[in-house]
Order: structure tokens, then C-alpha cells, then sequence
């Protein structure tokens, strides 16, 4: 038999087997496709929390206050040795800008502020910090450096906001593993045993088969061809599923994740995620009909 | 074309079911094999498509020490054998037709000539004009002669028969019998397991003869006959 040939007949033993048994083929894509929404979410989920550490990593600088003397050619210096030190972005603010911004913070109770005959407020450096450095730990390390240099009166980084804020981060990120593990392993269960149930129907066919002299291949390669188009289908359905949730999570859904709103709508990248879906469905139906079908080739 | 020396088949936990079996088919032979319910006729065919493995004793199919052939090259084996099951075992989601070429399927025959020489089978057996239907709508008889087609279809060199009359009219037996003797004419190797003593006592073949899974005749011709009517 030639290639194109075989491949047309398991082609079209393949479609006969889910026309002629179509509910069977609805189960396994019904628990292919749970599977997958709930690998998708949690990829989704996965995603947001990335985003959501990222923005508020951001967030984090170190405020350095200068002495009252302090020339405008230190501050540059100063700031321009902590940029070579850190990697991070420096930002000057002058005595003039840092009244204003206490100014406008106070609203009415600052208005006297304006009348002062003196500037009480000393320069400032705000860093931001790259995220390799936002360790509690390393953060800590460059503050105390910091404080030693000349000129420099006093550091804020906001310590105790940002130990917490990579607590939450990290047990977030085991939470999501687990997750993730869980949501996987059970797919691979309940989608063998479904398959499995699905084979087993036909467990008569591969007896013929068998015993009229054919190869495990031949009588495998048409149940793998149904178990990747399974997947394909399910695959598809999950993805439509993923972009009716995070439609309605962009809408009336949205009050519910409204902690963990970042910037706009949710950050998705759709063509990685389908990519993912594609590929894990493919390779759920092939590894479940191979392993379902392994049972019945004992004849 | 089979040789068994001391082979013997048993299960975990029971008796054996065959006990130090010898035999000699040769090729082209026709032979009947009968024993009562129970002997190990089924068991004895099975062993001969590679469905069982003795426990003891060496099988040798065309040559070949079955002992040493791995499960890779079975299917390759028993494309050589058509085999005549007693509960018929044919596909209900499949038509008469499809049943037949199922057998040219697994050969890699192409589709167009498996449904013409599915076609012809069955005028051979008179179900052409059953073809497309499903096997649940025919008589226990009919499937038989399907059974029969799908086993034949592919020319073996080794057909087995497990009871292939036993559901059929005194008229149909005599029609399928003829159609064995016809395939054993053209050099086709039979072994038809029965306890019908009249199809015995009328075709007059080698006849083996078990019982409690042990050979206790081997004879020919009318002396075969004549074993059939004593035991019968």
C-alpha cells in the first residue's frame, strides 16, 4: 500500500469510527476541552499575576535626601554614581519641586507653606530600581551604602510595603504551580479514562483486526489520527471559552478582579496562548488514545 | 504445514486444557477435528493463529518455530491463515461488505478491488445482494457465510474453521462444505473443528479426534467414518 493510500485509509477509518459513533467523540472532546479551559485559565491567570508583580515592582524607589548644602553639581554626581551603581533610573527633584508636590499633596493645610520667607526642603534623588534589584534583601544593602555617601542625610524605600508585597508575590507564584500541577495531572486522568471508555466500545474492532493480521501501528495509527483531531476540536472550543471569559472579566465581570487591575483591560497574548492550547490538545488526545489503545493491542 | 510436538496448554489455577499433542497437517490436507464439548478444539485452533502460546511442547506453522517469533511478526503469520470463528465475530457498525474486505484492509489492498472481491465472496456464498446491510439484520446462517467470506477472501494458505456449519439448514451445509472442498482443492490447507458425525461420516477426511484435551484418534478415510459412528 502506498503512503498517500495508508494515509487515506486511516483518514477514513478515523472519521467513519466518530460518524459512526458520535457520542463517544463528544465525551472525549467535552473532557479535552474542560482540560484545556482549565489550562488556559490558569496560563491566563499566570499571566496576570506577572503583570500585576511587574507594576507594582515598578513602584518601587529609593528616595535619597541630601544635605541643605549640597550644590547642583554633587546632586548630579551623586546621581550619576547611583545610576553606574545600580543600573537604575535616576530622577532629581530640586527644594523648588519638592515644595510644590507637598504643596499640592496638602491641598488648603499647605496653602501657608507658600509663605514661608525660606525653602525648608533639601534636594532629593528618586530611584527607580531595575527589577533584579528589588530584593528586600539587596534593597536593604543599598540603602545602607547609600546613607554613607557625602551629602546624603537620609534614604526611604518604603521597606516593610516591599518584604510584604514579594510575600505575596512568591506564595501567589507556588499557588499558581500547584494549580497549574493539579489542573494538569487531572487532565491527563479523566482525558485516558475517557478515551479509554471510548476505545473500549471498539474493542472488538481491534480484536478483528488483530487477528486478521494486523500491526499494532496499523490498528493504533487511526485511533492517535482521532485523539489529535479531538484535541484540534477541543482545542478550539477551550480557546473560544478563554476569550468569552476574559470578554466578560473586561466588562461586567471586571468589579470581581478589580484588585488586580493593573493598566486597562487584562494582558493577554493571544497567539502564544492559542499556540499552547493547540499544542497541549494535540498532545493530550495523541498521549491518551496511545495509552488508551495500548491495552486492546493484547490479542 | 502444522506440527505440534508434546504441546500443552494450561491456565493458572486449572487443569490443562491440551496434553502432549502430536500432529502432522500437511499442506493441502483437509482435516475434520472432533471431540465433545469441552475437548480443547478451540484451544487446539487457537494455538494454530497464534490467539494462545503453549505452555509446553513446540508448534511449528509453515516451518517457522512459532516459539521463537516475536509478537512483531505474528500479524505477519496470520495474514497466511483465514480463521472461521465460532460466534462469527463480525463488526455490527459495518456492512456485510466491509466485514468481508476487512481482512484486504489490513493487506493494504486498494479500496476499488477490495469491494470487487468482497463482492465476488459473497456471490460465491449467495449474499451479494446482502452486501450493504448491516450483519445484526441477517439469520445466524448468513453471518456464518459472511464469517466465512472474510476468512477466504484473502486466499490463505491455511483456512481454520471453528464449527463453520453449525448454524446452517442440512442444504447450506452441504453448499458451504462444497465451497471448503473447492478452496482445499486449489491447494488451500483446512482444518474444520465439528461435532456434526454425519459431515464426517460424508466427506470422509483425516479426522482428529480429542477428548479432556488429549489426541485419541487420528484415522483417515472410512475408518474415520466408522470412529464418528462408534463415538457419535
Amino acid at each position: 500500500m502506498s503512503a498517500p493510500s495508508k494515509l487515506a485509509y486511516f483518514v477514513r477509518t478515523a472519521v467513519g469510527s466518530i460518524v459512526r459513533s458520535p457520542f463517544v467523540h463528544v465525551i472525549a472532546v467535552a473532557s479535552l476541552t474542560l482540560a484545556l479551559v482549565g489550562f488556559g485559565v490558569a496560563r491566563l491567570a499566570r499571566a496576570q499575576l506577572d503583570t500585576l508583580v511587574d507594576a507594582l515592582g515598578g513602584a518601587v524607589e529609593l528616595t535619597v535626601y541630601l544635605a541643605d548644602g549640597a550644590e547642583a553639581e554633587q546632586v548630579d554626581a551623586l546621581g550619576a554614581a547611583l545610576t553606574q551603581r545600580t543600573g537604575g533610573t535616576v530622577t532629581k527633584v530640586s527644594p523648588a519641586e519638592a515644595l510644590g508636590r507637598l504643596v499640592t499633596q496638602l491641598g488648603e493645610d499647605g496653602r501657608g507653606l507658600t509663605d514661608l520667607p525660606d525653602n525648608p526642603l533639601p534636594w532629593s534623588l528618586e530611584l527607580s530600581l531595575p527589577r533584579g534589584a528589588r530584593e528586600p534583601r539587596a534593597l536593604a544593602e543599598l540603602a545602607e551604602k547609600t546613607r554613607a555617601l557625602p551629602f546624603v542625610t537620609g534614604v526611604d524605600y518604603g521597606q516593610e510595603a516591599l518584604e510584604r508585597l514579594t510575600l505575596i508575590a512568591r506564595a501567589l507564584e507556588v499557588a499558581s504551580l500547584v494549580v497549574f500541577t493539579l489542573v494538569f495531572l487531572t487532565a491527563v486522568i479523566v482525558v485516558s479514562a475517557t478515551l479509554q471508555l471510548a476505545i473500549f466500545a471498539r474493542r472488538e474492532e481491534i480484536e478483528i483486526q488483530k487477528l486478521v493480521g494486523a500491526t499494532d501501528r496499523f490498528v493504533r495509527v487511526p485511533f492517535l489520527l482521532e485523539g489529535a483531531l479531538q484535541g484540534v476540536v477541543a482545542a478550539g472550543l477551550a480557546l473560544l471559552s478563554v476569550v468569552a471569559l476574559v470578554r466578560w472579566l473586561d466588562g461586567q465581570g471586571g468589579e470581581l478582579l478589580a484588585f488586580a487591575r493593573v493598566r486597562g483591560g487584562l494582558v493577554v497574548d493571544w497567539a502564544r496562548l492559542a499556540g499552547e492550547l493547540f499544542g497541549a490538545g494535540v498532545a493530550l488526545g495523541l498521549a491518551g488514545s496511545f495509552i488508551a489503545v495500548r491495552r486492546f493491542l493484547r490479542v | 504445514m502444522i506440527q505440534m510436538f508434546h504441546v500443552t496448554k494450561a491456565y493458572p489455577g486449572d487443569p490443562p486444557v491440551l496434553v502432549d499433542i502430536n500432529l502432522d497437517i500437511d499442506k493441502g490436507e483437509f482435516v475434520f477435528l472432533t471431540g465433545p464439548s469441552g475437548a480443547g478444539k478451540s484451544t487446539l485452533l487457537k494455538l494454530m493463529f497464534l490467539a494462545e502460546r503453549a505452555t509446553r511442547g513446540q508448534i511449528l506453522l509453515a516451518g517457522r518455530n512459532v516459539a521463537r517469533l516475536r509478537e512483531s511478526g505474528i500479524p505477519y503469520l496470520r495474514r497466511n491463515i483465514g480463521v472461521v470463528f465460532q460466534d462469527f465475530k463480525l463488526l455490527p457498525t459495518r456492512t456485510v461488505a466491509e466485514n468481508v474486505g476487512f481482512t484486504l484492509d489490513v493487506l493494504g489492498t486498494p479500496r476499488d478491488e477490495v469491494r470487487d472481491r468482497s463482492l465476488k465472496m459473497l456471490r460465491r456464498v449467495g449474499l451479494e445482494h446482502k452486501a450493504d446491510v448491516s450483519p445484526l439484520k441477517l439469520s445466524g446462517g448468513e453471518q456464518q457465510r459472511v464469517s466465512l467470506c472474510r476468512a477466504l477472501v484473502n486466499d490463505p494458505a491455511l483456512l481454520l474453521a471453528d464449527e463453520p456449519t453449525g448454524n446452517l439448514d442440512p442444504a447450506l451445509t452441504v453448499e458451504i462444505m462444497d465451497l471448503l472442498t473447492d478452496v482445499n482443492a486449489r491447494g488451500t490447507t483446512i482444518v474444520v473443528a465439528t461435532h456434526d458425525a454425519t459431515l464426517i461420516e460424508r466427506y470422509q477426511r483425516r479426522t482428529l479426534r480429542l477428548e479432556k484435551g488429549t489426541m485419541v484418534a487420528d484415522e483417515r478415510g472410512a475408518k474415520a467414518a466408522r470412529l464418528m459412528s462408534q463415538t457419535a
